[in-house]
């Protein structure tokens, strides 16, 4: 990774800025004017906020009664108790809220990884009639508004009242059987899931694309050397669009620890069912804007980017191991 | 040159604003359906927010439909030789368009009947107007007056309201035109922090129609009436509310609750629904109002819910997962086929206790036809009726260099100012010969509802839960959002360890209430 950063082009020193040709000098003040925007947005929203968070992790700042505390300097008192605070590791039977992210996402990261790349061979196929309407089917849902999609699957989840649920019963299942969905512990994380499939458009268009780039001839060689159906996809499609899978997986790693919307929504943020939807990121905005803990939501938000940072390094060293670049020496 | 410089510039600025403004989301990460994050607490589908801020106030059938708050309000300027009374507005109702106006006229109105005192007024959008006020507060500089404010909003500054009781004394304000109930309602550890203004009494909203047809009478009208239950007179206490709230829960075969052949999986009509109450307004409405922990400072607090809560809670459960339910249940209570949250406004459900500010929101309910009265609250085990008062009013700040003067424009505000505040808050005057004004404009939205009805709410003052079920908490968000997740729990969860589950809020709550 070190040699593709070094490889990422670099800002002009003074002396080499004045040894540029007049032409090259007004390109290279407008390249500056047009990017000096977005470096503005992102100190004034991202690098100022965060270096903020870095020094309020060091205090005792917090709003109690509606009023700002003197913030007293804490060292690291914060990150101490981040170790050993129990809603983030475990409460006896419960979960804490970094496990029940981690849990969860080991059961959604291959769904939402192995269902939009199976849609994207399929919509791949030469074999498959009205493409287009597929393609745009399987995209629709991505669309829908988060809030109208999530009351959507309440209505269909709901375990009284919901379609799925009275089909069940229709078909003889008692009341007693039948799955409370988001009220089960055992059902919880599949109902998540389950919602989670119905936006893998997305995935499934950027693989989708990717498919589309690997060059004919490819599968042309495969065929005359008799390769089938799964040697065809194992050497020559997934090798192609390793990298497209391998963005995927970096992107939904990230959004995983940042998890939130969905439990917030569906079980109000409460954790229900025992505590199996109290994710981190939950615990953390809670923590920010319902506690109004300031210093420990601070604590709390730079673990979690240590961690999302470490995930995606381990993740990248891995990457020389089965990420594809095609015209490079691997 | 330089000119075609300044219009790429600006050609670029504008498009960045464009672009920012119609800027896709982020893409979503896996297992989410779309991408855009509420930034704030989504709306609970099942349990609407607390009620104290009073939804009456601005969403009532006959309210101007709210319009986008002010960001800065001008604040006028302080003229030389009189006293300056800041009104902060915003951390309860009163900052939509049209009550904006009305309280501009209420402080013209003021300012020109005498020369001492000036009142300013300061609107604060109420998304942001708790953190305007804990700013100002502690730079020193927060206002004289603050309000319309419920309880809730008010227990977020608990310790900065002022004890106006001296100036009640000093001036010799005559306290005698509200119910003696109610000005103790407003005594607190913090001495006496408001006088009543706008008040929210509680009742049990009943459909007839549905009453009706299970052969029942309806609830009584009249405290220390009986009720009439199989051709026997008897209290009307919770026991008889549960028993005719079973007959009235039916299932799609029409057997009731009471019967044996009665499906639960297939309830298409409740008997009885606690309207966007809380936990600790299910336990006061049971088992009376009671202070809900004991101590001094950090170390010492501990949470002293009462038995008779604990057998509230208990009896609310059992009404949803009970053998004989008669309570919509959390998945039920959410699905639109029950009104998604507002169960009672869907028809489906017999009898629904609240409070008048429910008003509000049974615009759709008569439209489709329904009719709904109100019958009294019921009594609790120990034979005393428990009831509920919402309520909002003003309250001065302790800090204020003016107390005496802040006293003086409250007293204006909850007498005189009040004829035109109240109904552009939509609440019910707290001076009972200011009530009448109040129905008869209700009357207008209800056609259907008698005076019989509406007489519930007048009598229904003489019993406020003191303390309230709002009271102050140590930690109260943190508390509170412990409380609103054991309801939660319960609502969701059938076969709940519920005794395990009350001793581990029980516990939690007596750790929160002691972090420092």
């Amino acid at each position: 990774m070190l040699e593709q950063l070094n490889k990422l082009p670099r800002l002009p020193t003074l002396a080499a800025f004045r040894s540029l040709s007049p032409l090259a000098r007004r390109e290279m003040q407008h390249g500056m004017l047009f990017i000096s925007i977005w470096i503005f947005g992102f100190f004034a929203f991202t690098f100022v906020p965060m270096v903020a968070t870095l020094f309020f992790s060091f205090l005792n700042l917090k709003i109690t009664d509606g009023i700002l505390s003197t913030p007293d300097y804490a060292g690291i008192e914060n990150y101490m108790r981040l170790v050993k605070d129990p809603l983030v590791w475990s409460t006896g039977a419960t979960p804490g809220s970094f496990w029940v992210t981690v849990r969860f996402g080991l059961l959604a990261l291959p769904v939402g990884i192995i269902v939009p790349l199976i849609l994207a061979l399929l919509m791949n196929s030469p074999h498959l009639k009205g493409q287009m309407l597929f393609r745009t089917l399987f995209y629709m849902p991505y669309i829908v508004p988060f809030v109208a999609a999530i009351y959507l699957w309440g209505g269909m989840l709901n375990p009284e009242t919901g379609w799925i649920n009275r089909t069940l019963m229709y078909f003889g299942m008692a009341k007693e059987s039948v799955p409370l969905w988001a009220n089960d512990e055992s059902w919880v994380y599949p109902a998540y899931v389950l919602m989670g499939i119905w936006g893998v458009g997305n995935a499934m268009l950027i693989m989708l694309a990717g498919l589309q780039g690997v060059p004919t001839e490819l599968y042309d060689a495969a065929k005359s050397d008799g390769a089938n159906g799964w040697q065809t996809f194992w050497n020559v499609s997934f090798p192609m669009i390793s990298p497209v899978i391998f963005y995927n997986v970096v992107l939904s790693i990230v959004g995983l620890f940042q998890y939130f919307q969905v439990p917030l929504v569906v079980n109000q943020g409460t954790g229900r069912p025992g505590g199996h939807t109290f994710f981190y990121n939950l615990y953390l905005y809670k923590t920010f804007f319902t506690y109004q803990d300031m210093s420990y939501g601070s604590t709390q938000a730079w673990f979690l980017f240590l961690i999302v940072l470490l995930v995606t390094l381990v993740l990248f060293s891995t990457a020389k191991y089965w990420v594809h670049y095609s015209g490079e020496a691997r | 040159m330089k000119k075609q410089l300044w219009s790429t510039m600006m050609v670029a600025v504008i498009a960045s604003l464009v672009l920012a403004a119609c800027a896709a989301p982020a893409p979503a990460p896996v297992a989410e359906p779309a991408a855009a994050a509420p930034a704030t607490e989504a709306p609970a589908a099942t349990e609407a927010p607390a009620a104290t801020e009073a939804p009456a106030a601005t969403e009532a059938p006959t309210a101007v439909p709210p319009t986008p708050e002010p960001t800065a309000y001008p604040l006028a300027d302080c003229q030389a030789g009189k006293v300056c009374i800041r009104w902060f507005v915003g951390l309860g109702t009163g900052t939509d368009a049209a009550q904006i106006a009305m309280q501009e006229e209420v402080v013209t109105d003021y300012n020109a009947s005498q020369d001492k005192i000036q009142l300013i007024l300061e609107i604060v959008p109420h998304s942001s107007a708790r953190d305007a006020l804990s700013t100002q507060i502690a730079s020193g500089n927060g206002p004289d007056l603050v309000g319309p404010v419920g309880w809730a909003g008010s227990n977020d500054f608990y310790g900065q309201w002022l004890d106006i009781g001296p100036s009640i004394k000093a001036t010799g304000f005559d306290t005698s035109i509200f119910d003696p109930a109610l000005i103790k309602f407003y005594q607190t550890e913090e001495g006496q922090v408001g006088l009543p203004f706008a008040v929210f009494p509680g009742g049990i909203f009943f459909v007839p129609s549905l009453f009706d047809e299970a052969g029942l009478a309806y609830p009584p009208q009249k405290y220390g009436e009986k009720y009439e239950l199989d051709g026997k007179k008897v209290d009307w206490t919770w026991d008889v509310v549960t028993e005719i709230a079973r007959r009235l829960t039916v299932d799609d075969a029409g057997n009731d609750a009471s019967q044996d052949g009665f499906n639960s999986a297939k309830i298409v009509q409740v008997g009885y629904v606690p309207v966007w109450q809380s936990l600790q307004s299910v336990g006061t409405f049971y088992g009376g109002a009671a202070k809900m922990y004991s101590g001094e400072k950090a170390g010492s607090f501990a949470s002293t819910i009462p038995d008779s809560w604990k057998a509230g809670f208990k009896w609310y459960y059992d009404g949803m997962y009970g053998k004989k339910p008669f309570i919509a249940t959390g998945p039920l209570a959410g699905s639109p086929e029950f009104g998604a949250g507002n169960v009672f406004a869907s028809g489906k459900a017999a009898m629904g206790l609240t409070q008048t500010w429910y008003t509000c929101c049974l615009g759709d309910f008569i439209k489709a036809g329904n009719e709904w009265q109100v019958g009294i609250q019921p009594m609790g085990a120990d034979g005393k009726v428990h009831g509920r008062i919402d309520a909002d009013t003003f309250r001065a700040w302790k800090g204020t260099k003016n107390p005496t003067e802040a006293f003086e424009v409250m007293a204006y505000l909850v007498t005189t100012g009040a004829d035109k505040l109240l109904p552009v808050y939509g609440a019910m005057p707290a001076e009972a010969r200011k009530t009448q004004a109040f129905f008869d404009a209700k009357a207008k939205d209800y056609p259907k509802v008698t005076k019989a009805s509406w007489d519930v709410f007048v009598q229904g003052l003489a019993y406020p839960d003191a303390p309230s079920s709002e009271q102050y908490l140590p930690q109260s968000i943190k508390a509170s959002t412990r409380l609103g997740t054991f309801m939660d729990l319960m609502n969701n969860t059938p076969d709940l360890d519920f005794d395990g589950e009350y001793k581990k809020l029980v516990d939690d709550l007596n750790t929160i209430y002691n972090e420092k």
